[in-house]
């Protein structure tokens, strides 16, 4: 970097953002011993705060939805202060939300959940459409069957982060999972979803998702399950990777 | 009276946000409804105007909640209003993601679109009294703070982008930005 500007100058820019990575860096150690800036910048985030609420767009309702299940899952920070009457938020625990959760919000527990049976019913179709196909796809057949019906079977799910949701189908006894996924958002040609799975030091190709409709994907079976592994799904080249080269756009804990 | 402002986000009825957010500290998850109810869409317009990709800007409004959630305990009144937190959160939060994901031509994508950004989003919302004063306050603004403003604020430029997109020099659109900054912010009578 060639200049650096004078660290007061910067105040409008820090309140909106429009410092990046060292800028900002540089600022909020400014910022820490300078009582002045911060107060100004205190003030001028009250200004963006405006802006902000001037762009009020509502966000689609099942956001609200998402939410309630990711906020019963997430632990929250205790205050800094110490001894302070919010203390008792370092116990946020399961009283207070599980409870709340369970005798107010129970049937929509399941909304979110719609997605996931969704897609299960889809690799069920799947799955029969395929009884009479030809000798290379009834191993495939069998493993999806194999895991539907172990009397372990686990069913996870999340949100891919570019759009849609994933669902896997799991056995730890078998070692194998069935992936498939609604929503997600339409690749060029020239590109396509891949899955891995993940450890830590090394990524293995656990096979490229064929789409089948309107973002509708899946499914795939990956085999050789290892303790520890997670399942990772990223966009690749058309004819897949060998090691993962774009971020991550789902990790799954398996 | 509140309701001479009609449906002013700041000063909605009902308990006020700090007291709300006091009690999402406790993890009471109808008082982080009711904050959702009442901020949800001036994030999701602030996030979407700069992320602009519908489905990430679900996504990074959903991440913004989350966080809202998790560190309600780490409000602090005396530093500003319980929306300014709020929205400090989801502008740092959409301008990080755009930041770390956007692929270049995306960005010079958004480069042609983000100067109409601001009147396409503030569209959205109808009457809304607060639109219209910043608009309003915007209009008093030179137009090169105003640019400046816009385009960090809505497009997510860092201020050496704006001064590209501007080309004018990155010193002078710090200043610009402050500048303008402290006029909106004086005329509309918040902060100090």
């Amino acid at each position: 970097m060639s200049r650096q500007p004078e660290p007061h100058t910067l105040a409008g820019a820090y309140a909106m953002d429009a410092l990046d990575g060292p800028d900002r860096a540089r600022f909020e150690r400014h910022l820490a011993r300078c009582p002045e800036c911060t107060r100004e910048v205190n003030g001028l985030h009250e200004a963006a705060a405006r802006l902000a609420v001037a762009a009020a767009a509502q966000p689609p309702p099942a956001l609200k939805e998402l939410l309630r299940a990711e906020t019963a899952r997430t632990r929250q920070l205790p205050p800094l202060a110490t001894g302070s009457p919010a203390a008792a938020a370092r116990q946020p625990g399961r009283a207070g939300p599980a409870g709340w959760w369970r005798t107010r919000f129970r049937p929509r527990v399941w909304l979110p959940r719609l997605a996931a049976i969704t897609v299960l019913a889809g690799v069920a179709v799947w799955v029969a459409g395929n009884a009479g196909q030809p000798a290379q796809q009834a191993p495939r057949s069998r493993a999806i069957a194999a895991v539907l019906t172990a009397p372990d079977v686990t069913m996870l799910s999340g949100r891919v982060r570019t759009g849609g949701t994933a669902t896997v189908v799991m056995s730890r006894a078998e070692r194998m999972l069935v992936f498939a996924a609604a929503g997600l958002r339409p690749l060029p040609a020239s590109q396509c979803y891949e899955l891995w799975l993940v450890e830590p030091g090394l990524d293995r190709p656990a096979g490229l998702l064929p789409m089948v409709s309107h973002g509708m994907a899946g499914p795939v079976v990956a085999a050789g399950l290892r303790p520890g592994d997670k399942l990772g799904l990223t966009v690749e080249p058309a004819r897949g990777a060998r090691h993962p080269t774009a971020p991550m756009l789902l990790v799954l804990a398996l | 009276m509140p309701a001479a402002r009609g449906r002013a986000v700041g000063t909605a009825p009902g308990p006020d946000l700090a007291a709300l957010l006091a009690e999402v500290a406790k993890g009471d998850q109808a008082a982080f409804e009711a904050v959702y109810d009442r901020v949800a869409a001036p994030v999701f317009g602030t996030v979407r105007s700069v992320v602009r990709d519908p489905s990430l800007s679900e996504e990074v409004t959903q991440e913004v909640f989350v966080e809202v959630w998790r560190a309600a305990s780490r409000f602090d009144a005396g530093k500003g209003s319980p929306m300014a937190w709020v929205a400090t959160i989801a502008h740092r939060r959409a301008v990080d993601r755009v930041r770390s994901e956007q692929r270049s031509a995306d960005r010079d994508r958004r480069a042609a679109s983000s100067l109409i950004a601001y009147d396409d989003v503030a569209e959205t919302v109808e009457d809304n009294l607060d639109r219209e004063r910043v608009r309003r306050c915007l209009r008093t603004l030179t137009d090169l703070q105003r640019e400046a403003v816009t385009l960090a604020y809505y497009g997510g430029y860092t201020y050496r982008e704006v001064a590209n997109l501007l080309r004018v020099p990155a010193g002078t659109v710090n200043t610009r930005m402050r500048d303008g900054l402290i006029r909106l912010r004086d005329c509309l009578g918040v902060g100090r």
